[in-house]
């Protein structure tokens, strides 16, 4: 970093980054607590209103979870990973635990993958709703914000009755699933898939199609395929610059490898693309929606966990899976006890998934301990939040909500 | 039938369209919910959500089927439960001796229901409610008395049940449970009491054992 300015020098401290400050242009702060998203700040420098430098400032929810997952037991990592974006809560655990299962030698049997599959389409379609709602507000557009954090419920419940809690699901352990799908839950699912549809022409109308948001949308914080695959980006917002990367696509994992949708990629790549990327999205997440739970309709209520767990199990468990139990509820997967303290074989692995924001990369080693020798997490937000130091600069100062809110920036998750 | 990518763009927009229809358009969907709002608001002390059981809510032991294998305390990711000694009158060997049962703080439990889910003869189960306030952070801290009542359900004393139904035109519907109660026939009641006489029967100590099964 140039240190000098005419004459004196500028201190440079341990630990603090000192920039020079051309003529008629001021520093603007926003954040670190700012009306949108978490905590996290951008450095702005204006001339006018023209911004001329964008520094976005992250790691203020730091919680130094890889450090943490080196101290927990293997099981006892799941909820704790899940804290990074509770919204997207199955997605976000998914490749650790695909990780742990390679490491394992085990592989979840058909219904498990289906089930998961399931949780992680509705954890999506939550996400992104809760995106747009905060792409919303920042517009000063209430009305979508009340709408799509109130159709946002409507998903968080079924995720409630998949998985008993609204938000920290913890649903995926080694080998398979916590529970199987209650009886009434293909019943609710399709009524809410019916319902989102319809509400999505709605959102098209009052938000993406009006002319009040359009005009600040359009031809805003275009991206060119060339950036976007230069500085890495991933998720909706890459797919929305034209590029044809999805790791649902690319890799598949659990069932959408037996599963038929499209993945809508727009060219773009404006803030208007994104937003219609995650429309879109949400479009094809109630396709497969509605297809997985026909799947699980036809086929029988067996095969929810590993055989190499599940053989040892003893009567009380079946019984508590069938609900002959009275206060202990219905279609339970009880936990083996050994999963308490589970010992894995000695080995590195590496998994990843398409989350709500992008690909999720977990890279895990083991060294045949009770605990993690390291993990090593790769979150989505932490790959798209570059993109605003070379987006920004050139627009103008109201421009950055509509930049900013069109990335779903979620700063927790990049954070860990 | 693997995914297979769809190229798409922007709706266009036409001038006309742009000026007119757009907001046309957007001002008729603000007046239809103007008039015919989804309304989902709860009015909480007055009514309170009935959650369905299954929900992972505050976990309550069953003395007499614990067998003190610590498995809740070793798989707890909070650290939130803990083994307490006790002196108990064993029946079976007819003797005094000590034995670990669990005891839980609710200042770090996150109720992720890996204790309920790991236990070996199903000694725990969660309660389907979740909403309690506690005077003081010290009464977080169960004994091993009051981990054996299921809390107090404040809510159900002040409000009415209420229930979240799907529904395809308005997405969640807010429906009472009296309501409900007229709602469901005579068949269909009769058919859970012969549900539930059979589950007593499979299973001879329900709930009740944990009002009456401390020995100390």
């Amino acid at each position: 970093m140039e240190s000098s300015t005419s004459g004196s020098v500028v201190p440079h401290l341990p630990g603090m980054e000192v920039s020079e400050l051309s003529k008629n242009t001021y520093e603007v702060y926003i954040g670190p607590a700012h009306p949108g998203s978490g905590h996290m700040r951008i450095i702005v420098e204006v001339d006018g209103d023209i911004m001329v430098r964008v520094d976005p400032d992250i790691g203020f929810v730091h919680r130094t979870m890889e450090k943490l997952a080196e101290g927990r037991d293997w099981i006892k990592n799941i909820p704790l990973f899940e804290r990074m974006a509770i919204l997207d809560a199955c997605n976000i655990t998914l490749p650790y635990v695909e990780a742990v299962e390679k490491l394992l030698g085990t592989e979840p049997p058909e219904r498990a993958r289906y089930l998961r599959t399931l949780l992680c389409e509705i954890n999506r379609i939550a996400s992104h709703l809760y995106g747009m709602g905060i792409f919303g507000v920042f517009l000063g557009h209430s009305t979508l914000y009340m709408w799509a954090f109130g159709d946002r419920e409507v998903f968080i419940d079924l995720a409630e009755q998949m998985s008993g809690a609204r938000l920290t699901h913890s649903y995926p352990v080694f080998g398979g699933v916590r529970r199987d799908i209650p009886d009434d839950f293909p019943e609710g699912a399709r009524k809410a898939t019916r319902y989102m549809r319809n509400r999505l022409n709605e959102y098209a109308k009052i938000f993406l199609n009006n002319p009040n948001i359009r005009s600040r949308l359009e031809n805003v914080g275009v991206m060119s395929k060339n950036l976007a695959t230069e500085l890495g980006i991933v998720g909706p917002n890459l797919r929305a610059s034209g590029v044809r990367y999805d790791v649902r696509l690319n890799e598949p994992y659990e069932a959408y490898g037996e599963l038929e949708f499209e993945i809508p990629v727009f060219e773009e790549g404006d803030s208007l693309a994104r937003a219609w990327a995650r429309v879109e999205e949400i479009r094809q997440s109630l396709n497969i929606i509605d297809k997985v739970v026909d799947w699980l309709e036809k086929h029988p209520r067996e095969n929810f966990m590993h055989e190499k767990f599940w053989k040892t199990a003893p009567k009380l468990y079946k019984d508590v899976y069938t609900g002959q139990i009275d206060y202990a509820g219905k279609y339970r997967v009880k936990l083996m006890p050994l999963f308490a303290s589970l010992k894995v074989p000695p080995g590195k692995a590496f998994a990843r998934v398409e989350a709500g924001r992008g690909e999720m990369v977990y890279y895990v080693e083991s060294d045949g301990k009770d605990v993690p020798y390291r993990v090593r997490v790769v979150s989505p937000s932490f790959r798209n939040v570059i993109a605003f130091k070379y987006l920004m600069p050139g627009h103008r100062l109201m421009d950055l909500p509509a930049i900013y809110g069109s990335f779903d920036y979620f700063p927790p998750e990049w954070d860990r | 039938m693997p995914a297979k990518v769809a190229l798409k763009r922007n709706p266009k927009k036409n001038p006309l369209g742009r000026v007119f229809v757009g907001n046309i358009g957007a001002l008729a969907i603000g007046l239809k919910y103007f008039l015919d709002p989804n309304r989902i608001t709860l009015l909480y002390p007055h009514e309170y959500i009935k959650l369905r059981q299954g929900y992972r809510g505050f976990i309550v032991l069953i003395q007499d089927k614990c067998i003190s294998c610590s498995s809740c305390a070793r798989i707890c990711p909070a650290r939130a439960m803990k083994m307490l000694s006790v002196k108990v009158f064993d029946k079976r060997l007819k003797k005094e001796m000590v034995k670990k049962f669990p005891v839980i703080n609710y200042n770090r439990c996150i109720f992720c229901g890996y204790c309920v889910d790991v236990c070996p003869t199903e000694a725990l189960y969660h309660v389907p409610y979740h909403d309690l306030v506690y005077m003081n952070m010290q009464d977080m801290i169960l004994s091993l008395e009051d981990f054996q009542k299921e809390p107090e359900n404040v809510s159900a004393k002040e409000g009415i049940p209420v229930r979240y139904v799907f529904d395809e035109k308005r997405g969640l519907v807010k429906i009472k449970q009296e309501e409900e109660k007229k709602e469901i026939s005579q068949p269909v009641e009769q058919t859970k009491q012969q549900e539930s006489t059979k589950q007593q029967t499979n299973n001879p100590e329900p709930k009740s054992v944990n009002k009456g099964g401390v020995n100390q």
